[in-house]
């Protein structure tokens, strides 16, 4: 027993003990389930897992041919590119209002953040009835105001920012409560200096607030990213892909793959594999870029 | 030292308690194993003792039972079950376990070798979950079920030749709604629904009154189920033929076309709402006539709405009585006495108490679902309802398939991703009606070649 405790009482060998829970965890529920994704979509595999035959890259070759996966492909690279740039610097100029410790900002801050904890599914569920196009509370407020009908869940070309709305509206409070975080550990000193020299508050927030948080904006811009690419909930909810399949993400396509018709897993999971490959691509970049900037 | 070697005890606790945890699950998996061995050890046991043995050899009989009921018939599900836990004096406790994610927790249970002994679900979940599912075609050898008290044609969506993998718990037909208050308003009698679907479309031009925001017809383009009962009224079953030999209906099907034209017609009059769901406005009153299931009447009357029910309207491909059966069905995960508990819990369902009444006809008269047995269906309780009265009065040699063969087993995917496709395309208009049944007849062929 001494010797044991002798053995591991080093930083180096100490630290491996303290990361061992997490890697555990990481093992079993990220790195054996991606690593089972990879080899199952070789194969040809009902839901049932019960039988498997080995068809190579069948799979990724037909997914290449299918025009729904390609569309919601095209589907979640428009939502992405609406969410989060609005997300990413919406968020930051919400925070950058609500930074001091006074109860109305504390207020503010627990409003926005109310929507995260809230599940999507209530969520998606509230705002499918706002938005009805017949018997939603807002669509009727428009018609009131003269605006016409308007039809926010049943109009391919409108609904996909309908739901970029819903999804930004949903979890812009957790991305503005990290920059309100960020900002408050700006030392003051930077902001009285910058006052005796005459700089207003625009100029402090692009000369000391942004560069100072600059790696919690990566952070959000590189995790929001990833999170907008894997899309599903939301639109699973409100829209389920419609109208026409003009909101159906890459996640809701596989979903529908795997569990709701044919039930092809191995399919399902080739196409997972895909949008790993975009999203690792996309973060790899997007880390590479953070790290050159420091 | 001694904060370090406290540290280094936290960690070692964290880290063995993190094993004690999967193991603790693989225990919980291995559970049913061990339970399941004595009980089919008693079971042999119940085959050579004689009788006085055989309760007390069922005394530890567990049936797991799961379902996806979540809704308010789900409690009453639970209260049924407990009901039985209670009353039932063989020693068979029913553990039920209702859950929005039934199916992929099911697959992943078979998948990983266990799974529930009792299963409620769709009929067709046969093509998919088959291999899992043992063989109850005996259910009526070893209890007082009487095979001919079941309505035959829905005996036959539970079978596959002379397999039997469900006996039917519930059927679901789709059906026409019709608001009477909007019916006076228009001018129409509100006890004459439509006949045809030409007086569908009539009516619902009448029907509709825009400046109050009032449909004639409620055709959800994204409701896959309602438009495939409504097609096969117009055009037939999707998909016919036999094993191997399956053949798709879609292109130059007339009644298909001429559905997809009365639909999109409809939309582009303003007779029937671009709308995902109508079963909300149906609720609130801005619904003119609609058609689907029975959970529809809860919607209706809960807004308080004055309505009629009746079947849904016959089109050129004659008299149509399609639904969709659920059934029990007993899995390959269940030992013999397992099995056995749960075809004496099947027949509690099915059987008449001293009063008269059993749980499948409270169930019936209940949630509003037509009965599967005519024992049920002659009651007076049944009877009295006008809902089960008018569901039940479809043609009965009406054949009863759902949009495709009924022993076809690509029925999801025709549903899931044929019907909605060409539906879609048509009502917003990225495609005619001749390229989207064509694209249809493409997708559907796709899905035949492999059965």
């Amino acid at each position: 027993m001494k010797a044991c405790i002798k053995y591991w009482n080093k930083p180096s060998r100490c630290a491996y003990l303290f990361l061992a829970p997490s890697v555990i965890l990481l093992i079993l529920f990220s790195v054996i389930p991606l690593a089972a994704a990879f080899g199952l979509s070789l194969f040809d595999v009902p839901i049932t897992m019960n039988t498997a035959s080995f068809v190579g890259f069948t799979n990724f070759i037909e997914a290449f041919h299918d025009e729904r996966f390609l569309n919601s492909l095209k589907v979640t690279a428009v939502f992405t590119l609406l969410e989060v740039p609005l997300q990413v610097f919406g968020a930051l100029v919400i925070a950058s209002f609500l930074t001091k410790n006074n109860f109305r900002n504390k207020l503010l801050r627990a409003i926005y953040f109310l929507p995260v904890i809230c599940s999507a599914t209530a969520v998606g569920i509230m705002w499918k009835m706002i938005l009805h196009s017949n018997i939603g509370f807002i669509t009727a407020v428009l018609q009131t105001m003269g605006l016409g009908k308007i039809n926010f869940l049943n109009t391919p070309g409108l609904t996909i920012f309908v739901v970029s709305f819903i999804s930004l509206w949903r979890s812009f409070g957790i991305s503005a409560i990290i920059y309100v975080t960020a900002i408050q550990q700006v030392s003051a000193s930077l902001y009285e200096a910058a006052e005796m020299d005459g700089a207003g508050k625009i100029k402090q927030f692009f000369h000391i607030t942004a560069p100072s948080i600059r790696p919690t904006f990566w952070y959000i811009l590189m995790t929001r990213f990833a999170g907008a690419l894997q899309i599903f909930d939301i639109i699973y909810i409100t829209t389920n892909g419609g109208p026409n399949y003009t909101t159906e993400s890459t996640v809701t396509y596989i979903y529908s793959r795997a569990f709701s018709s044919a039930s092809s897993m191995g399919y399902a999971s080739a196409m997972s594999v895909i949008l790993f490959v975009i999203i690792m691509a996309v973060t790899v970049v997007m880390y590479r870029k953070m790290n050159k900037e420091d | 030292m001694k904060k370090r070697a406290i540290s280094i005890l936290l960690t070692t606790a964290m880290t063995i308690s993190l094993f004690t945890g999967c193991g603790g699950a693989e225990k919980a998996a291995e559970a049913p194993q061990a339970e399941k061995e004595p009980a089919a050890q008693e079971s042999e046991g119940e085959q050579t003792q004689p009788e006085a043995d055989s309760q007390t050899a069922a005394e530890s009989v567990k049936v797991t039972f799961w379902n996806s009921f979540t809704g308010a018939d789900g409690d009453m599900l639970t209260d049924l079950v407990n009901r039985y836990n209670e009353e039932n004096t063989d020693g068979i406790t029913v553990e039920m376990d209702i859950s929005a994610d039934f199916d992929s927790q099911l697959s992943t249970a078979f998948a990983a070798g266990t799974g529930p002994t009792m299963i409620l679900s769709s009929s067709a979940y046969r093509f998919t979950y088959g291999d899992y599912m043992q063989d109850i075609s005996d259910v009526f050898e070893k209890t007082n079920l009487d095979k001919t008290d079941f309505i035959q044609s829905y005996l036959d969506y539970c079978s596959e030749g002379d397999t039997l993998y469900f006996v039917p718990f519930q059927i679901v037909g789709y059906y026409m709604y019709w608001n009477k208050d909007l019916f006076t308003a228009a001018g129409l009698d509100p006890e004459t629904p439509p006949s045809t679907w030409d007086e569908w479309a009539e009516y619902a031009q009448k029907l509709t009154d825009e400046s109050k925001n009032v449909y004639g017809s409620g055709i959800s383009y994204d409701y896959a189920y309602q438009i495939a009962h409504i097609m096969q009224r117009f055009g037939g079953l999707a998909v016919t033929g036999e094993s191997g030999n399956w053949k798709a209906n879609f292109e130059g099907n007339s009644g298909y076309a001429k559905f997809l034209n009365m639909y999109q017609t409809m939309v582009q009059n303003g007779d029937n709402p671009l709308e995902a769901d109508t079963d909300s406005m149906a609720s609130a009153g801005q619904i003119g006539m609609t058609v689907g299931g029975p959970w529809v009447t809860a919607g209706l009357d809960t807004a308080g709405v004055n309505y009629g029910i009746g079947l849904i309207p016959t089109g050129d491909a004659g008299d149509m009585n399609s639904v969709e059966v659920l059934g029990f069905s007993v899995t390959t995960a269940a030992s013999d006495a397992e099995k056995a508990a749960a075809y004496k819990f099947i027949e509690w369902w099915n059987t008449e108490n001293a009063e008269g009444s059993s749980p499948a006809l409270e169930w019936s008269v209940a949630n509003g679902f037509p009965a599967y047995t005519y024992s049920v269906q002659e009651k007076d309780a049944y009877k009295a309802s006008a809902k089960l009265s008018a569901m039940s009065a479809a043609n009965p040699d009406a054949p009863t398939d759902f949009i495709v063969d009924s022993s076809f087993p690509g029925t999801n995917a025709v549903i899931a991703d044929v019907i909605p496709e060409m539906i879609n395309s048509v009502a917003f208009g990225s495609s005619s009606v001749e390229d989207a049944l064509a694209k249809a007849q493409e997708a559907a062929d796709k899905i035949t070649a492999n059965y």
